[in-house]
């Protein structure tokens, strides 16, 4: 019976190797398990326990064969990890929220809307993308490690010019891109339901004489500042002061729809339902539309001070911050 | 003073990062005399070289493939064995190995000796 033991340790060593090299691994695995066991024999153990010991000592074949083979025990090693770290950072937290938001979004005119499937669309989404954005990303870096192909476009040499700047002020491109990319999205979508996701509009039609198109221009110039205040690269005053108008008008605009019931369509069935669904979400939308202004207000008039001021970045956690030049 | 487990799993991964490689050396240097997988493992234990065979046998292949041994199999025996011996190229690489090897033994010695005194410690 063990004498079976040590073929099929061999066996299952020899599945893993190349096949030119069985053969070979083969005749010297097994004298070498021969000679082990001999000398445990001649050391007085029994034929059977010597055995035993012998194959438990070279322990599982798979890593055996793994180490015969010369494979690397690992999916990613350490000199893409880090690489393979930064992507999926970025796609996890630009890329997934951007594709959830637009699903709930669509899904909000979809014809029998409720909040519970809005939430289900949200987390479906979450979990689809972020399950595909996590494997493709992850079969590409093993692609890479495996083969080569590619390692040195994605592994480059680190760089001075890769340290991050902490000037206050200074719009990155990243921030940039964020915000041009919802001006656009909400643009889209605006015109979108008039025409698309459902039969009837969800946004009352009648505004497109006038209230709509003014939005649009209002949204189109949050754009504009944007790419403005990073042509400057500074929070200045100005800056400031128009992003607080361009906030406030805004806001003013959405608030008096919402109040006057001009907002949404009167012929859209979606909110008919016992309840005053439409009214409430009016409510909602006027509390969400009055806070984000104020956000975005506050926020950027505390980078335009902080810039002002000349007060650096702060290093998180020190107490320390950057000196800036 | 008695060293507690921490120290003791800590002294081990630090043991084993230190030994890593001298394999290498004692194999190419003991294998001037054509020898076996088995034999070997036993020549380096009891010079006191901790091996583990599944380390041992396929690092012989990989050396061989580096051109640093080469193999001949001896079937005049019962039992075929592949003799394994190491080349001129082996000997050359052992050399400076152990050359380096000498190096560092030399060093840490220098270094643990009370001659050596770091910058701004001289009172």
């Amino acid at each position: 019976m063990s004498a079976s033991l040590t073929d099929r340790y061999v066996f299952t060593a020899l599945r893993r190797v190349p096949e030119q090299q069985r053969a070979d691994i083969d005749r010297e695995l097994r004298a070498s398990i021969d000679d082990a066991v001999d000398a445990r024999v001649d050391a007085g153990e029994t034929r059977e326990a010597a055995i035993e010991r012998t194959l438990l000592e070279l322990g599982d074949p798979d890593r055996l064969a793994d180490s015969y083979a010369g494979r690397s025990n690992f999916l990613i090693g350490p000199e893409l990890y880090g690489v393979w770290r930064r992507t999926m950072k970025v796609l996890f937290t630009t890329v997934l929220p951007m594709v959830v938001t637009v699903v709930a979004v669509v899904e909000l005119f979809a014809a029998d809307v409720t909040v519970g499937t809005v939430i289900g669309a949200a987390i479906g989404a979450t979990l689809t993308v972020g399950v595909h954005l996590a494997f493709w990303t992850t079969l590409a870096f093993w692609i890479v490690e495996r083969t080569g192909a590619g390692l040195d476009d994605l592994n480059t040499p680190w760089t001075l010019a890769k340290l991050p700047r902490y000037e206050p002020g200074a719009l990155s491109r990243m921030d940039l891109g964020a915000l041009l990319v919802w001006p656009a999205l909400l643009i889209v979508a605006l015109v979108l339901q008039q025409f698309a996701f459902t039969d009837e509009p969800v946004l009352d039609p009648a505004n497109w004489s006038f209230w709509w198109p003014l939005l649009i221009v209002l949204i189109a110039l949050k754009g504009v500042w944007a790419v403005w205040v990073f042509r400057i690269g500074q929070w200045t005053r100005p800056v400031a002061v128009a992003n607080a108008v361009l906030a406030v008008v805004t806001a003013a605009v959405q608030v008096y729809l919402l109040s006057a019931d001009k907002f949404f369509n009167p012929g859209f069935t979606g909110f008919d339902a016992e309840a005053d669904l439409r009214g409430w979400v009016s409510l909602a939308v006027i509390v969400a539309v009055i806070l984000g202004a104020l956000w975005d207000i506050f926020d950027v008039t505390r980078k335009t001070e902080r810039a002002r001021k000349g007060i650096p970045a702060q290093v998180p956690g020190t107490g320390n911050s950057y000196s800036v030049i | 003073m008695v060293l507690d487990m921490t120290t003791d799993a800590t002294l081990a991964s630090h043991l084993q990062e230190l030994r890593r490689g001298t394999v290498v050396v004692a194999s190419l240097t003991v294998l001037r005399t054509p020898g076996y997988g088995y034999s070997l493992l036993e020549t380096l234990s009891e010079a006191g070289f901790e091996v583990e065979a599944n380390t041992l046998y396929p690092l012989l292949r990989r050396l061989e493939a580096q051109g640093l041994l080469t193999s001949a199999w001896n079937t005049d025996e019962a039992r075929p064995r592949k003799f394994y011996t190491t080349t001129e190229q082996g000997n050359a690489v052992a050399g400076a190995l152990r050359i380096e090897w000498a190096r560092l033994d030399e060093a840490i010695g220098d270094l643990s000796t009370d001659t050596v005194s770091t910058p701004g410690s001289d009172k």
